[in-house]
């Protein structure tokens, strides 16, 4: 249980629907009006400045923590310069939409097709990618579910880890200007290598001073407010905001509340400046770990400590990243991927947990929020006292924290070229993707649909639900005379779709490096400064390839599993016949499907199936490894899972393996939803067996365990070997449901009651009613281990 | 070398520590009314689930499947439990097996009726790290009607492993109507303290999920009569239980 004020924050996160603000977008238009001809670096600063002067300031009630994307308290903004026509086509259903729903206003929606809209006609990123990307591509990748990266331009980027232990903490914005006009002194306009350096300085300058006038507003605003309020205690507590919104974040913080105020600001100038996905914490146990030493020795009480970690998770989860059904869909449930790491080892190898670790760990159980996304890194020797504390948080059925491999992630971070203190020193981005802060990436660059690779082997190359060619395969699935052939046809649309993927994500690469460069984001990055390079031309230490997600492993080994078996092992039909029932989604071959879902499946520790899943993320690796990006970096691989087994389930027909057309495919390593029908432990072993370091990526494995199993202090001590075993076989991420499916159909049926039931989804955690059915049904079909 | 066996069940933890593997060999000299595997009932070769829940394995396969499992058992300190059925009753193989794992360093354990022969066990009595064996009734002649076979030889045994000093944990099912009332626990209680140093009890109360079983095999379900007892008798019991200085743990 939290303390009043935040119960209260709390219950009005749970029990309010986002709405939309557009002030955001109507004082970013206004100021691009103003600054039409200017460098499109110094007019998205100065756009970011305008917001900041601009924008109203609000202080909700009992804030401790302040600062407000908009005029409500949980709210979602517009940035019609990566988007407009989306929101445009999509915004008259935003408070009936299945997946994400947003309250809107008629007056809001007029003015926005009114008075912001129509300046951006032909101006926006979305526009511009879609005039640019080829068409073949095109055909395959533009909402079809099929090549999917519309989160690469209909938004930012943001997966994007702030450096507080480097610059912010350590300069403040206000050092930041100093550094950048010593640099500019330094700097010779005659030169053009310069000359851009000249405009990134300069930029960097504005937006600091932007956050810093911010700040100031608040602090005026509370001093303001303190005036008239009437309860002394809340008058102090105004005071103080005011004192450190006086300081921060223009200089070093030096309490614990300066610090993670200063947090805030960084996160809202980084939603302002570009409404970013993945705008990541990093290792906040570490990077605030001085100012709680320094606090307590001031007598500070946990309690107080306690209460700001919890209300910096309800601020983290009040603002919503507004995102069209499509991303939606990808995306589900309010996600902001803000990601937040605890343990580990320090830079030096040496075990990085303390008291604000487990602090963290409590917070997340005590508020129940969705944000942020909670991380853990467990070594083969972590304490027991924090394994105690992330299986007993597991045991509460959150879903958090994601469990991951100390070591998987160092090697993961190695294999990508990183130097071995800075690999030591990761965090996660987003979900489930390792990374380091001085990092600019693309951890979510593109979705691709591995089935979609089998159907059009097995289609002619022709979609069956699209009933379009999206494929490269002419010939019919009876002209395959041995096993080999359907594995090669397979391969070839694979390699295909991976070509697409690339091609969608060096087309968006280049705009994004045109049109959104991202002055506050580089100024919240060491080398950015050091060097005056913006973030978008590859300005951070480690520039790391774009990352591929491979969806549907599971489904398309299983598939090829059953050819294989059926087809040209035991010859108990025919690929002619099979191709029929796929074609009639199995109506009339009821018994062949009984064949097709008896064939092993991925997930229970059976060589058979597995050895097909392997080798197809082998291939995978070397296939998407082997293509370098605008900046020359190979792209990357993974086996995420966002939400995106949904999507783009529906978009692919019937499969061999007995899964009915519409129906999701399966999330990262898992296995297909209740098909894993031996033990967790089995699941775990064919996850293990995928070179899971070779995805840097990252890789994710959802199990639902029945509530029994961690229910004991005995049983959860049991978890934290199997855990421990897991990680020992190689693995790099685990995470568990332990909600009953009793619970979870009960709360389908009366979600009012359940309304801050989090359950895992894939990579993280939200609230279970804010999910729509289908994906809902989606949760209670994973196998429920009842083992133990 | 070859063995009957009913499926082995991987993750489990709550017959010895850590995550185990149970291995459930077929046959039992017993015949207790409200036994939860029914089809392990019989002679090994003969057993009742023969054919459908029991089969034949060869050993290798047996250790195939435990050797898959390792990796869980290094991090929780688990291992290999032997059940039944009875497991002595194929000694053979049984001999064998624990010697392969004794020689990997597996840890072992064992849940036995108790009705065996002890010289020829000993040997693999000592390879188990915990023994898990049956005190269903005190009174012989109830143990008869009950389970078709007088407990002398199951006293005689436990009274064996008190004296070696065997790591022993006496299971106890409670069932309500057969061996719940106050008189045979006292006397159990009384039999275990005299007889073994520090002496624990795991209490088991009776569960229905054998029916499944009976139902696959055409046999008559237990009788309706068998109950778990409630919440403050189990209490109550655990109490004589501690009051004789017994030790009750739960697994």
């Amino acid at each position: 249980m939290t303390t009043f004020r935040n119960e209260k924050a709390r219950l009005n996160y749970i029990e309010s629907k986002p709405s939309i603000s557009y002030e955001r977008a109507r004082i970013w238009t206004e100021s691009h009006m103003m600054t039409e001809g200017e460098s499109v670096p110094i007019r998205r600063a100065k756009a970011f400045r305008d917001t900041c002067r601009k924008l109203d300031v609000h202080i909700f009630e009992g804030e401790l923590i302040v600062g407000a994307v908009g005029e409500f308290r949980k709210c979602g903004i517009l940035t019609p310069e990566f988007s407009w026509t989306w929101v445009d086509r999509e915004m008259d259903n935003f408070s009936s939409r299945r997946q994400d729903p947003y309250e809107m206003t008629d007056e809001q929606r007029e003015f926005v097709r009114k008075e912001i809209f129509p300046y951006w006609r032909g101006k926006s990123l979305e526009e511009a990618f879609l005039a640019r990307l080829p068409e073949e591509t095109a055909n395959v990748a533009v909402d079809t579910g099929i090549i999917d990266n519309d989160s690469k331009w209909r938004q930012a980027v943001g997966e994007i880890t702030p450096d507080y232990q480097d610059v912010l903490f350590k300069k403040g914005f206000g050092g930041i200007i100093r550094e950048a006009r010593e640099k500019l002194e330094g700097l010779n306009p005659s030169n053009s290598v310069d000359l851009e350096r000249i405009e990134f300085y300069n930029s960097i300058i504005i937006t600091s001073q932007g956050i810093i006038e911010l700040a100031g507003r608040y602090a005026d605003m509370a001093s303001e407010i303190a005036r008239s309020e009437q309860d002394g205690v809340r008058r102090e507590e105004l005071l103080e905001i005011e004192r450190i919104c006086r300081r921060i974040p223009e200089f070093p913080p030096e309490t614990f509340h300066e610090a993670i105020q200063f947090v805030w600001f960084t996160q809202l100038g980084g939603i302002l400046s570009e409404n970013p996905l993945a705008l990541n914490i990093g290792r906040f146990d570490q990077f605030m770990y001085p100012y709680y030493v320094s606090d307590k020795s001031k007598g500070l009480a946990d309690e107080k400590i306690q209460e700001l970690i919890e209300a910096l998770w309800i601020k983290l989860s009040e603002w919503v990243w507004t995102i069209s059904a499509n991303t939606a869909g990808f995306f589900a449930g309010y996600n902001q991927f803000q990601n937040l790491t605890l343990g580990g080892k320090t830079r030096e190898g040496r075990d990085a947990t303390n008291e604000l670790s487990l602090m963290c760990l409590k917070a997340t159980d005590s508020v129940r929020t969705h944000q942020p996304g909670l991380s853990v890194r467990i070594q083969q020797d972590c304490p027991d006292e924090f394994m105690e504390a992330v299986t007993e948080l597991v045991s509460k059925g959150t879903g958090f924290p994601a469990i991951h491999s100390d070591n998987a992630g160092y090697q993961m971070l190695l294999n990508a070229g990183y130097e071995p203190e800075d690999a030591r020193d990761w965090n996660n981005c987003g979900c489930v993707v390792p990374h380091f802060r001085k990092t600019g990436e693309w951890t979510s660059a593109v979705n691709i649909n591995f089935t979609a690779a089998l159907e059009f082997a097995l289609n002619r190359g022709i979609s069956r639900v699209h009933g379009r060619r999206m494929g490269i395969t002419e010939q019919s699935p009876e002209e395959y005379k041995s096993y080999k052939e359907v594995e090669d046809a397979f391969y070839r649309e694979f390699d295909k779709l991976i070509e697409h993927s690339v091609i969608a994500t060096l087309t968006a690469q280049r705009l994004h490096r045109e049109m959104v460069p991202r002055p506050f984001l580089s100024s919240c990055m060491e080398d950015c400064i050091e060097d005056g390079v913006d973030l978008v031309n590859g300005g951070a230490k480690y520039n790391i390839g774009p990352v591929l997600t491979g969806i549907g492993l599971a489904v398309t080994s299983n598939s090829l599993a059953a050819i294989k078996k059926l087809v040209f092992e035991d010859k108990e039909t025919t690929m002619e016949e099979l191709s029929r029932a796929i074609a009639a989604n199995w109506e009339g071959y009821e018994e062949l499907r009984e064949l097709a879902l008896n064939v092993p499946k991925y997930g229970n520790d059976i060589e058979y199936v597995d050895e097909i899943a392997v080798r197809m993320a082998n291939h995978y690796y070397r296939i998407g490894h082997g293509y370098r990006d605008i900046n020359g970096n190979p792209f990357n691989t993974a086996f995420m899972g966002i939400s995106n087994y949904l999507p783009t389930g529906k978009v692919i027909g019937a499969t061999p393996c007995g899964r009915k057309s519409g129906e999701p495919l399966s999330e990262g390593v898992s296995p297909f939803a209740g098909t894993d029908r031996s033990t967790p432990l089995a699941a775990m072993r064919s996850a293990a067996k995928l070179n899971q370091d070779i995805h840097s990526g990252g890789t994710l494995l959802n199990l639902r365990l029945n509530q029994s199993l961690v229910d004991t202090k005995r049983g959860r001590s049991n978890l934290g070997a199997m855990i421990q075993s897991f990680f020992s076989l190689g693995a790099f991420h685990v995470q568990f449901n332990t909600i009953s499916t009793e619970v979870l159909r009960r709360a389908q049926e009366e979600p009012g009651k359940y309304k801050d039931l989090l359950v895992r989804v894939a990579g993280y955690s939200t609230q279970f009613v804010n999910l729509s059915r289908e994906m809902q049904d989606a949760i209670i079909a994973r196998t429920a281990h009842e083992g133990f | 070398m070859k063995g009957y066996f009913m499926e082995p069940q991987n993750m489990s933890v709550n017959d010895g520590n850590g995550i185990r593997t149970l291995i459930f060999m077929a046959g039992c000299p017993l015949r207790c009314q409200w036994c939860s595997n029914p089809e392990s009932q019989g002679s090994p070769a003969n057993s009742r689930g023969r054919g459908s829940l029991v089969r034949e394995y060869w050993l290798d396969e047996i250790m195939e499947i435990i050797e898959r499992q390792r990796i869980f058992y290094r991090f929780s300190g688990g291992g290999v439990t032997f059940s039944g059925g009875e497991a002595t009753m194929q000694l053979e193989i049984l001999d064998e097996m624990s010697m392969l794992l004794y020689d990997k360093a597996i840890d072992m354990a064992i849940e036995t009726c108790g009705y065996f022969d002890f010289q020829a066990v000993k040997r693999v009595m000592d390879r188990m790290s915990l023994i898990f064996i049956d005190l269903k009734l005190f009174n012989g002649q109830a143990h008869r009607k009950f389970t078709g076979m007088d407990n002398a030889l199951i006293l005689e045994n436990i009274r064996k492993f008190g004296e070696m000093d065997y790591q022993i944990v006496i299971r106890i099912p409670l069932i309500e109507g057969v061996n719940t009332d106050q008189e045979n626990i006292s006397h159990t209680a009384d039999f275990i303290s005299k007889h073994i140093k520090k002496p624990k009890v795991e209490l088991l109360p009776y569960h229905s999920f054998g029916d499944e079983k009976y139902r696959d095999l055409q046999l008559e379900l237990p009788s309706r009569e068998f109950k778990a007892p409630d919440k403050s008798s189990i209490n109550e019991i655990r109490k004589i239980f501690k009051s004789k200085g017994i030790e009750v743990v739960k697994y």
